[in-house]
C-alpha cells in the first residue's frame, strides 16, 4: 500500500479517478453544522454506501471523536488530520496531509475486503473565504446557518457563491434568531446565480431528502466519470456587466479573446 | 566524477541545478504538509516553558544529527549502488520512538509524492518500502547532484525553521526576533554538517538520542488535543 510508485500513480492518473471513492468536501464557518451534516449523511446513507470521514479540526480529533461517538460509522472509518493551526492551508494550498489520509482510509477499507463509495472531508471551521482545492475533493458543500445572520448569504464569498452546493442550515432556528429563512435562501440563490441551495433543517424531512438527492446525483456523476471538480476560488470571478460570475471549470472552451466591458 | 556520471540520465531534458533543488527542498512552500509539523515543540510546550533557541540547539546535537547523518549516508548509498534498506534499518534502530519513526514515514511519503516531478522514476524505484524522510531526501540529493554538506544542511535548516515557525504559532513574538534565532543557530548547524559530512556507511550513523524529546513525541501521539501532528 505504501509502494512509492503506486502512491504517486494512484493520485496522478486520471484513469484511477473513476474507481476511487467520491471525495466530498464540507466547509464553512465554525458552528454552522458541518459535523452534524456529516452525521446526518452517514446515518441516512451508511445502509447503502460504504462511507469514510476525514476531519480537520482545530484540535486534532474533536470532530472525529464526536462523529465516532454518534455510532453511525465504524470508528475506524473516521480519521483526523492535524492542520498545525492552518485549517485553510490544509484544504487549499498544501493538501498533502488530507490526500494521504483519504488514500490511507480507502486502502485500509480495501484491505478489509470492502471498497469506499464516499469519503467525506470536513474542513476545520475557518472563515467565509476557505474553500477546498479541486485537487483534494471532487465536489464540495459550503455550509452557513441562519443563526450566523440573515445577511451572510447576500454578502457572498467564494464558498457561498460558487461551492457545488450551498446549505443554509438550521432553518428551524430562524424564528428564534429573527431571520427570514425564505428570504435568506432567495438571497443565496441570487448570490449563486441560480446555483443549488438547500435550506436545511434536520427536523424538515423534505429538506433532508433534497440534500440526499443532491449527494446521490454527485455520486452518480462521479461513477459515470462526468463529474469535473471545480474551484470556487478565493478570487471573485471577472465581472461581466449585468451578469453573474462565471466559472472556467464549467466552460473549458470559454475564451477571453473577445472584447468585453468590465 | 560527479554524481550524475554514476547514474542513468534523468527523464527531464534539462537537469536540475543542484542549488535550485536545494532551495526547493528547503522552502516551506514545498507542499509536504510542513505546516502540520512542530518538530516536537508543541509537546515540549505542553510539558513546560521552553527556551526555543536552546531547544533548537538540543535537536541539532541529537535527533536532527541522526536524521542528517541518515540523509548523507542514504545519498552515499545511492551513489555507491548499495542498499537503502540497510540505511533505513540503521536509522530505525537509532530512532527509538515509534511516534517519531511514524512521523518520518509520513513526511517521507509526502516527499515521495513529489519525487517523480524532480527525478526520473527509475531512481524513485530505488527507495525501500515506506521510506523515511531522510532516506528520500538522500536519494533526491544523490540524483539531483547535491553534495553531502548541502544534504545535511537542508535537514538541519529545515528542523530549525520548523521549530521556529511553530513557535510563531504557539508563542507568538516579533518574527524578526524569531528569524534572529534561526540565524544564531547557523554556527550549530555548521557543527552538525561538519559532524556528518564524511559519513558513508549505515553503521556510522550516530545514535544521538534525546530521551525527553522522544518521550514528548510518544505522549503527543496519544493526546487528543494537538494542533501539530508532531
Amino acid at each position: 500500500m505504501l509502494d512509492p510508485q503506486a502512491d504517486f500513480q494512484a493520485h496522478t492518473h486520471p484513469s484511477a479517478a473513476g474507481r476511487r471513492a467520491l471525495r466530498l468536501g464540507i466547509c464553512g464557518p465554525v458552528g454552522t453544522g458541518k459535523s452534524s451534516l456529516i452525521m446526518l449523511l452517514c446515518s441516512r446513507l451508511a445502509a447503502t454506501l460504504e462511507i469514510g470521514v476525514v476531519t480537520n479540526d482545530i484540535y486534532t480529533d474533536e470532530d472525529a471523536r464526536m462523529i465516532r461517538a454518534a455510532g453511525v460509522l465504524d470508528p475506524d472509518r473516521v480519521v483526523a488530520v492535524e492542520t498545525g493551526a492552518c485549517p485553510h492551508t490544509a484544504i487549499r494550498d498544501d493538501i498533502t496531509a488530507n490526500l494521504i489520509a483519504a488514500e490511507d482510509l480507502e486502502a485500509d477499507v480495501l484491505s478489509a475486503g470492502a471498497a469506499l463509495d464516499l469519503v467525506l472531508i470536513e474542513s476545520g471551521g475557518d472563515n467565509l473565504t476557505a474553500t477546498f482545492s479541486p485537487a483534494l475533493v471532487d465536489t464540495q458543500i459550503f455550509v452557513i446557518d441562519v443563526a450566523g445572520g440573515g445577511d451572510v448569504a447576500r454578502k457572498g464569498g467564494p464558498g457561498i457563491e460558487r461551492a457545488d452546493l450551498l446549505v443554509v442550515n438550521k432553518t428551524d432556528l430562524a424564528p428564534y434568531v429573527g431571520v427570514d429563512a425564505v428570504q435568506m435562501k432567495s438571497d443565496a440563490v441570487a448570490a449563486r446565480g441560480g446555483g443549488p441551495v438547500v435550506a436545511l433543517s434536520r427536523t424538515d424531512e423534505s429538506s433532508v431528502e433534497e440534500l440526499l438527492t443532491w449527494v446521490r446525483g454527485q455520486l452518480a456523476a462521479h461513477a459515470g466519470g462526468v463529474l469535473v471538480p471545480s474551484d470556487p476560488g478565493p478570487m471573485a470571478p471577472h465581472s461581466h456587466a449585468g451578469g453573474p460570475g462565471h466559472s472556467h471549470a464549467e466552460s473549458p472552451t470559454h475564451s477571453h479573446a473577445h472584447s468585453h466591458t468590465h | 566524477m560527479t554524481p550524475r556520471d554514476l547514474l542513468p540520465p534523468m527523464a527531464s531534458e534539462r537537469p536540475l541545478h543542484p542549488e535550485a533543488l536545494a532551495l526547493l527542498l528547503a522552502d516551506a512552500r514545498l507542499p509536504v504538509a510542513g505546516h502540520t509539523q512542530s518538530a516536537g515543540l508543541e509537546p515540549a510546550l505542553v510539558a513546560g516553558p521552553v527556551d526555543v533557541p536552546a531547544y533548537v540547539a538540543l535537536r541539532l546535537r541529537t535527533v536532527t544529527r541522526t536524521e542528517a547523518a541518515t540523509a548523507v549516508v542514504a545519498r552515499a548509498a545511492v551513489l555507491g549502488g548499495t542498499s537503502l534498506e540497510a540505511v533505513q534499518d540503521a536509522w530505525a534502530v537509532r530512532t527509538p520512538s515509534a511516534a517519531m519513526r511514524r512521523t518520518s514515514r509520513v513526511m517521507g511519503r509526502a516527499l515521495v509524492r513529489l519525487a517523480p516531478r524532480l527525478v526520473a522514476a527509475e531512481h524513485v524505484a530505488l527507495l525501500p518500502c515506506e521510506p523515511v524522510r531522510p532516506v528520500v531526501l538522500g536519494l533526491l540529493a544523490a540524483v539531483g547532484g547535491l553534495d553531502a554538506a548541502t544534504t545535511a544542511r537542508i535537514v538541519g535548516y529545515d528542523d530549525i525553521q520548523t521549530v521556529v515557525a511553530a513557535a510563531l504559532k504557539l508563542t507568538p513574538l516579533d518574527p524578526a526576533e524569531a528569524t534572529g534565532w534561526v540565524v544564531r543557530a547557523f554556527p550549530a548547524l555548521e557543527g552538525l554538517v561538519a559532524g556528518v559530512v564524511d559519513l558513508a556507511c549505515p553503521e556510522e550513523i550516530p545514535a544521538r538520542n534525546a530521551p525527553v524529546i522522544e518521550d514528548h513525541a510518544e505522549r503527543h501521539a496519544h493526546t487528543t488535543r494537538r494542533l501539530f501532528s508532531a
